[in-house]
Parts: structure tokens; sequence; C-alpha cells
């Protein structure tokens, strides 16, 4: 029986191969629903903060969130192997704009990372993100055993520092820092051994003692600081988190009513269309409305797991979850420094958030991961 | 199989992370629940402290009118600068650019909030006065950079008539630390009576502050009005002054040191009250400068004191109305029995004065007071004994305030032998008494309490209360336990004073109102010879003395007037009154024309 059943259901595969539209019915798409109706509650957010400063916010938003839809059809189109196969060019691409940036870039924000092509502002850091992901997958999809081996984890370690190196001397520490969940997840999930995850551990801490001592600068250092005891300067750096706690808080239950918060329509809240997005949501929509938005991000994060398990291979398992991590850490981040369980650093809300590039790397990584699930029966 | 096997692997990892990642994003839930439902009150609380200001509206406070409605206070605007020092990034540098805009040092202000220091921080403190208008708009341009600093107009008080009326209205001072914590009302930088009517009417005066709540921006910028509770004016006091009257006091009294009273016995009402030295109330409004101060308190005649009510004075030969009285309601004297004045008397072996050296001859009670002779009181001294003066010197309101709505007012001392073992712990001196018989020894009266007295000589024995606004709480008249017969004896003798030939009070008379009155010269020394009066040092010279009442028949005014140090009361005190007469009687003394 078994020995039959094997050929048999090949050749039945290989007759019944779907229509494209009958593919497309078998990926699991809640990722993408999650994602979507987040950015709708990102296009009404948004609205809201950015009552006060003018219009043209919306209609960007809402463009950028078409355009993250036709990237992410793009990024279905190509099988993800060969895209994990090009990783390399990618990469090395991605590196060279880095040091282009570093050398003409703009300051923006107390960060050098945008490239200003015209009137469309760019920031390739997110591009980067995705192709150091593939590399990722590449070189540990390589490695057939259980557990990866020191070098290799040494080698995915030298793939992140690179990018990470050049986007920290940019003084874009949440960016460079976003690599760091991408490696531990793929690692994680490659397998690693205990002490290999205590070797790594200790390099860590030497490393950001290191940073904290040499590479920090100083408003970076003032930051850490705020974040450790915010209410000891009222109108100093603990301003932003206590500002953004008394507008979470303020929403109790049911919030304050679309565009009633006060604390984001007086302009209390700092940055409330990009990083305290969720602040503003809050304070308007209250706790039902953060429920609804964890849980559609819980939505997506399940979703991405589901794909990653029925994935085919090695590399789309790391692929999907390379990509997840960073946008569950952006979350995980983002929503914990707004109420000051972690400190502010300049980290977005994927999907909410006001902003470009990283909505457009959103979706060209949700693109990716629904490629995983559409590529998962057939090998072409 | 092996690379399906490590697939699963793999996968099942993924799993692992995809729980972990579920449960931080509960962790995260549980923290929103944490700040939006369990603190959520005090947050939203926060946003509303945040968003909402509370601003005063400063209550006007109550004008001061004289009985024919002429303002005499009035609040005037001026601009006060406050900080707002939850506002201050760096205090220095606000200090420093407030000090250059200022033209003052850096160290006055930082004085002026460190003297703030308790003061609650959301509440501004006021840290310049009465800024000009340049000044104010300087301010108005950093405003944008400078949040923390607020340009407010706050009313200060203008006494229109200075010197005229200071000590009556009093002034207004800054609240110091004991008042701001007794009171939940006050606040740093409020300014309350602090001396007079200002003072004795301060809650009335006040009024009740309004409260402005505002939306304000993050940058402070006010965005709509949420609140409003009006503040209520302080309500307006009515006195029973006459402007004219009171400035004509004061003017009598330039350049002399004593007091003027006018009331109309009738009801108590005060007309004109003047104290001499005075001062300048509007140095206070502001706050008083260092030096004006030192000069108000080390001025050896003491300007600030209200000498009318606030100092007591041996009341002298006025004195002498009291004893007649006592004398006869006693029965110890007949108006017709008469002595022999020699310009002395020997009683107890002891040589007392009269006033006059040459003596007035025979005097009856009449003659007595009106030539205020010394030898007749002596006399009645010795009948009536120190108990029995002590106790009609009382029935005449004499050894008590008199209850007028000023503050400081002191009793005097009426003495008797029971005072005398108390206080003294010696018994009473029979020949004490022949001075208080004369208003001399440890008698002491205020100008005031000369006043009430001589009023209710004017009314027949009706004592009335005084009092200068209509708004005081009067004590109702008191008939004294005296025949108004007996008080006509007086009254005629008092008569006589001014309208006789040898009156010591003669330079009142007036043609067409007839005045009635005692004059007074009371010793500061005693005096073991006769020394002429101008010979003394000023400070040992005679207190004078000049109590009257008109029109006899009808009595309408009650002036008193006491010069202190200013000799006889005859020739310095009385003409002194008769102005105050014929500017209050005008209408009636145009058809007399003086001469």
């Amino acid at each position: 029986m078994r020995s039959i059943s094997k050929p048999i259901s090949r050749i039945i595969h290989r007759a019944d191969e779907p229509s494209l539209v009958k593919r497309l019915g078998t990926v699991h798409w809640g990722s993408l629903a999650a994602a979507l109706a987040l950015a709708l509650v990102g296009v009404f957010t948004v609205n809201s903060a950015t009552s006060e400063l003018g219009s043209g916010f919306v209609a960007r938003q809402s463009a950028w969130i078409f355009l993250g839809l036709v990237i992410c059809a793009l990024a279905l189109a190509f099988d993800y192997r060969k895209l994990i196969d090009l990783a390399p060019i990618f990469y090395t691409v991605g590196l060279v704009v880095l040091v282009l940036i570093l050398f003409f870039g703009k300051e923006r924000g107390g960060a050098r990372s945008w490239i200003s092509s015209g009137t469309v502002g760019g920031q390739p850091t997110e591009l980067v993100k995705v192709a150091t992901a593939l590399l990722l997958a590449r070189l540990l999809a390589r490695v057939y055993r259980p557990q990866l081996q020191l070098r290799e984890i040494l080698a995915a370690c030298f793939v992140v520092a690179l990018p990470v190196t050049l986007v920290a001397l940019q003084r874009d520490m949440g960016s460079a820092s976003m690599f760091l969940p991408m490696l531990a997840g793929m690692v994680v999930v490659a397998g690693v051994r205990w002490k290999h995850v205590l070797v790594m551990g200790l390099l860590g801490l030497v490393l950001v003692a290191g940073l904290w001592q040499f590479a920090l600068h100083d408003f970076q250092k003032a930051r850490v600081m705020s974040y450790l005891s915010p209410d000891a300067d009222p109108l100093g750096d603990g301003y932003q988190v206590r500002q953004s706690k008394i507008a979470v808080g303020s929403g109790m239950w049911t919030g304050r009513g679309y565009l009633q918060g006060t604390q984001s329509q007086l302009r209390f809240l700092p940055a409330r269309h990009t990083d305290f997005v969720m602040a503003v949501l809050a304070e308007e929509q209250g706790f039902f409305g953060v429920l609804l938005v964890l849980g559609l991000y819980g939505v997506f994060l399940s979703g991405a797991a589901a794909i990653a398990a029925r994935s085919r291979d090695r590399g789309g398992v790391l692929l999907v979850t390379g990509l997840v991590s960073v946008i569950a850490f952006h979350v995980l981040y983002n929503t914990g420094m707004v109420i000051g369980f972690v400190p502010i650093t300049g980290i977005p809300l994927p999907f909410l958030s006001y902003g470009g590039s990283f909505m457009l790397a959103n979706f060209l990584a949700v693109g990716l991961i629904l490629n995983v699930d559409y590529r998962r029966y057939v090998n072409r | 199989m092996q690379l399906k096997r490590h697939r699963g692997e793999l996968a099942r990892r993924m799993q692992l992370l995809h729980r972990g990642g579920l449960v931080l994003l509960g962790i995260i839930a549980f923290g929103y629940w944490q700040v939006q439902v369990i603190d959520g009150s005090i947050y939203r609380e926060r946003a509303d402290h945040n968003r909402l200001r509370k601003l005063a509206i400063e209550a006007p406070r109550g004008l001061i009118l004289d009985r024919h409605g002429t303002p005499l206070v009035e609040n005037v605007p001026s601009y006060r600068l406050e900080l707002d020092r939850t506002r201050v990034s760096d205090l220095g540098a606000s200090l420093r650019l407030a000090a250059r805009l200022l033209g003052e040092t850096e160290e006055a202000l930082r004085d002026q909030v460190e003297a703030q220091r308790r003061v609650p921080l959301f509440r501004p403190i006021p840290i310049a006065e009465d800024l000009s208008l340049t000044q104010v708009s300087r301010f108005a341009v950093v405003q944008l950079e400078h949040p923390e600093f607020e340009v407010r107009i706050s009313q200060h008080r203008l006494y229109r008539y200075a010197h005229q009326t200071a000590h009556l209205l009093g002034y207004l001072g800054e609240v110091n630390e004991d008042e701001l914590r007794d009171s939940s009302y006050l606040r740093s930088g409020d300014l309350i009576g602090r001396k007079g009517l200002e003072r004795v009417y301060e809650s009335r005066l006040r009024g009740t502050r309004g409260e402005q709540v505002v939306v304000v921006d993050s940058r402070g910028q006010v965005i709509e009005e949420y609140d409003r509770e009006p503040s209520s004016a302080g309500t307006g006091l009515n006195l029973t002054l006459d402007l004219e009257l009171q400035q004509e006091a004061s003017r009598l009294l330039q350049d002399r040191v004593g007091t003027l009273v006018a009331l109309d016995p009738r009801s108590g009402a005060v007309l004109a009250m003047a104290s001499s030295p005075s001062f300048d109330p509007n140095l206070f409004s502001r706050g008083i400068a260092v030096d004006d101060w030192r000069n108000l308190i080390e001025n050896p005649k003491d300007p600030l004191q209200n000498r009318v009510v606030q100092n007591t004075y041996p009341p002298g030969s006025v004195f002498k109305l009291v004893m007649a009285a006592a004398a006869l309601a006693t029965g110890k004297v007949d108006p017709s029995e008469s002595f022999f004045c020699g310009g002395y008397s020997v009683i107890y072996d002891h040589r007392y004065r009269c006033w006059k050296r040459g003596g007035h001859g025979r005097v009856d009670l009449r003659g007595a007071i009106e030539g205020s002779c010394n030898v007749y009181f002596h006399q009645m001294g010795v009948r009536l004994g120190i108990d029995e003066i002590a106790r009609h010197a009382r029935l005449f309101g004499l050894g008590r305030k008199t209850g007028i709505d000023l503050s400081g007012e002191r009793g005097g001392l009426v003495p008797d032998s029971r005072w005398s073992q108390e206080r003294r712990g010696t018994p009473w001196y029979a020949g004490e008494t022949i001075s208080v018989a004369t208003g001399q020894g440890p008698l002491l009266v205020t100008p005031l309490q000369i006043a009430t007295m001589t009023a209710v000589f004017a009314n027949r024995g009706l004592w009335v209360q005084p009092h200068l606004s209509t708004a005081a709480r009067i004590a109702a008249p008191q008939r004294l336990d005296i025949a108004p017969a007996i008080l006509d004896q007086i009254r005629d003798g008092m008569w006589a004073v001014v309208n006789e030939k040898e009156g010591t009070g003669r330079a009142v008379h007036l043609e067409g109102v007839e005045v009635a009155g005692k004059t007074g010269t009371a010793q500061v020394v005693q005096q073991a010879t006769w020394t002429k009066n101008d010979d003394l040092a000023p400070d040992q010279r005679d207190h004078a003395w000049f109590a009257s009442f008109a029109p006899y028949d009808d009595p309408q005014l009650v002036v008193v007037v006491f010069v202190e140090h200013g000799g006889g009361g005859s020739s310095v005190a009385a003409p002194l009154a008769k102005p105050i007469y014929e500017k209050y009687f005008e209408a009636d003394l145009e058809d007399h024309p003086p001469g």
C-alpha cells in the first residue's frame, strides 16, 4: 500500500494540476486580511492624528497601501526559492545603497537614512532588511542538520552585522536593532544549542556595553535614561512617555471618541501619526480598540505561523520566520513603548503608522509569506 | 525523508515562537488594560490637567465712598508679570531674560521666586508688578519661546486723597505665609487689608474671585473656554465721612501733631477724623519700598499711628465736664455754691495751682466751667473721691473702647482705688484724686473718647456709638443715669466757655451758630514752678484740647481738637475748631457775615 500510494498520488497530483485560481484558493489569506484591516484602521487613526497638521496624509497613506498591495502581488509572482537563490545580489546592492546613504543621505529626526528622489522619500533600510532575510534563509536552509553549528551561527551573525553596522552609523538605532529579532528568530528556528545561545548572549552583552560606552550618542543615552525614570524631568526626555501614557490611559474602556482625544488633538502627543499612532488609537477608541488591533496582529501572526508550518522546505520556514519576527518585534516593541514598557526608539507600528517605505516593506513581506504558501505543493 | 523531518522540526520551533509571540501580545494587552482600565481615571484626570488651565478672575475690590458718594479709593489696572514654573525648562535662563527685559537684576527676581517656594507648582507666581507698556510689549515678543511668562492685568488701590484719609482707609499688604496657611481662599501675592477700614471690612470689600477654565494645547495656547465661574466684586463701603470736612480737618492739622474729630452727636456718625502727621497709603499699593518703609517707622512723630483711637493722652481740663456732672449727680455741690479761687488751693498740706495765677475770685459751677477754674474742681475732687469720679467717667464712656469700626483702638485708663491696688500694688493716694479732678494723673483718654463724651453732653445724656461706615454694627444709644437737667447746667457752662467774654473758648465764637465747648490744657510734665510753655522743650509742652458741639439748642456737630504738645487749649486748639463749624454750617452762617 505504502509503496504504491506514493507514485500514484504523484500521478494524481500531476493529473489534477490545479488551475491558478484554485491554487490561489488554497493560500492562507488570513495574514493579508489582518494586514489590510490594520491598514484601514491605520488610515482612520492617521486621519485623526493629523487633523491639525493639514491635509494629504490620508491620501498618501492610502496610496501607499494600494502600492503595497501591488508589491504584494508582485512578490507573489516570482518563486520565493528563486528569490532566495538571488539573495546575495539583493544583499550586495542593499549594502552599496547603505554606504551611499552614509555619504549622501539627508538627516531627518536625528537620523540619516532617507534618500530623497524627487518628491517621494524612501527608506532603503527596509528593503535591505528583506534582502538580509532572504540571504539568511539561503544560508541556513543549506544546513541539513536539526541543529546549527557555531560556525554557521557566526556566519549568520556576520551577514546581519554588516547592514546593522551601516544603519547604526546612520544613527538610526531603531532600524538597526530590528535586524536582531530576524537573526534570533531564524537561528532559533534553524536550531541552536543552549551553550551557543549562552555564548551569543555573552557576546551580545559585551557588544551592548561597548555600544553604550563608545557608539551611542548622548541623545540616545538620554532616551534610555528617560525610560528608566520617566517622571524625573517632566519637560525633558520623560515627556513623551508621560504624554503617551496619559493619552492611552485617558481612553479608558471605550475611548474619548473619534477625533475627540485631547492628548492627540491638542498636540500633547509627540509623533502622533507615526511612532505613537497606537496612543492616538488607544485614547480615542479605548481598550476595546486596543484589543481589536492587538487581536488583528494575533491573527496576522497565527496566519504566518500556519503558513510556516505547512511550508514545503526549510527555506520557506526560515524566510517566513525571519519576516514575521521583524514585524512581530515591531508590533511588540512599539505597543510596549507607547505604554512605557520599553525605551522610546523610532520604531513604527506595522500597517498602522504613517510612512511610505515602511508600509511597502511590510506588504512586501506579506507577499513573500503568501508566496511560500502559494508554492507549497509544486516545484517549478 | 531527511529533508522533510528537518522541515517538521523547524516548523515545530516556529510554532513555539508563534506561541511565544501570542503570549507577549497578551502581556501587552494586559499592560494596556492596566493603564486604561485600572489607572484610566487617573490618566484621564491628568489629561484634563494637561489641557485645562484655571485662570483666576480677580474680583474688583469694593470701593469706599464718602457720605455724598465721592469715591475715596479706586481700583486702577496695572500689569503684573507672572511666572508659570511648570513651563520653565531653565530657570536661570528665564530669569536672566526677565531681568534684562525688566531692567532689574537676576538676583532680585531669584529672591522673588525663592520667597514663593512653597506656593503649589501649578500656580503661577508674581515676580514683577506694575510693568510699563514697553515692558509688556517686550514680554509679548518673547511669548512663543517663553510661555512660562504671563502678563496679567491686576488691580491696585489708588487712594485719591492720600494723606487726608490715610488713617481711616488704611492700606493693603501682601498676605504672609501664616495667613496663606490659615486660608484656603488666599493665594500668594494677594493683597489684603492691613490697616484701617480696609482691614476691618476686608471680607466685605474683597469679593469672591472667579475662575475661568480654558482648554490649552501643548504650547499653552488657549483654544477655547471650557468653563467660567464669574467673580463677584467686593461690596462697596459707604462712609459717614464728609470728604470736604475731612480735607478741611487735614489742612488745619498740617504741620501740627494732633487730631481733629467731627461727629454727628445724634447718630455717632463720624464726619471727619484726622490724625497728623499722616502718610501716603499709595506707597503700600504696589508693595512699599524699603526706604519708604524705614522713613515711616523711624519717624519719631510716628505718622502711621492713628492718634484718634490708637494713642491715649491726659484729658486735662476737658475732664472737668465729667467732674461737674459727677458732683451734681451725686449732690455733692449745688450749682449756685461758690468757691474762692486765689490761684491755688492747699489740700492735704499740699499746694495745687490754678492755671490762672491771679485766681478766678469767687466762682460757681458755671463760672468754674467758663473759666476752667482748677481750684473749684480740686474741691469737687475732694468731695467726690476717686471711685465716684471713676464711676462717672465710665458712664461717659471713658476707660473703654468706643467700638468704632477701626482696628487698634485703645480703651484708655480710668484709675480708681481698685485699679491702684491691683495694678500698682499700692493704695490710691488721696492727693492723686486732686490731679485726676483736673484731668491729670494716671487718667488717659483717646481723642475719640472725648468726642463721644462731648456728644453725651450735646445729647443731654444719650450715649451714641461712633462709627465710620453705614455698614458698621452700631450699638443702640444708651441713656445715662444722669438727669438731663443736671447736664443742662453743664451745657450752660459750656455755652459760656465760647460765648461769654471771659470764656476760654471765645476763639470759636460764631455769629449765627451757637457753639458750646470746653478747653483743656493737659500737662505733660509735673511742674514745680511756673514756666511759660514756650520755654519748655517741644516734647514737654502741654497738650491742647478743645471739645465742643453746635448748635447749642439742637446739636448737630461735635468737634474735638487735640494738639500734641500744642500748648494752651484756648489759644491753640479752640481756633482750629472754628473753620470746621464754618464749613459745616456754611449755609446758616451766610446770613451772619463774620464781624
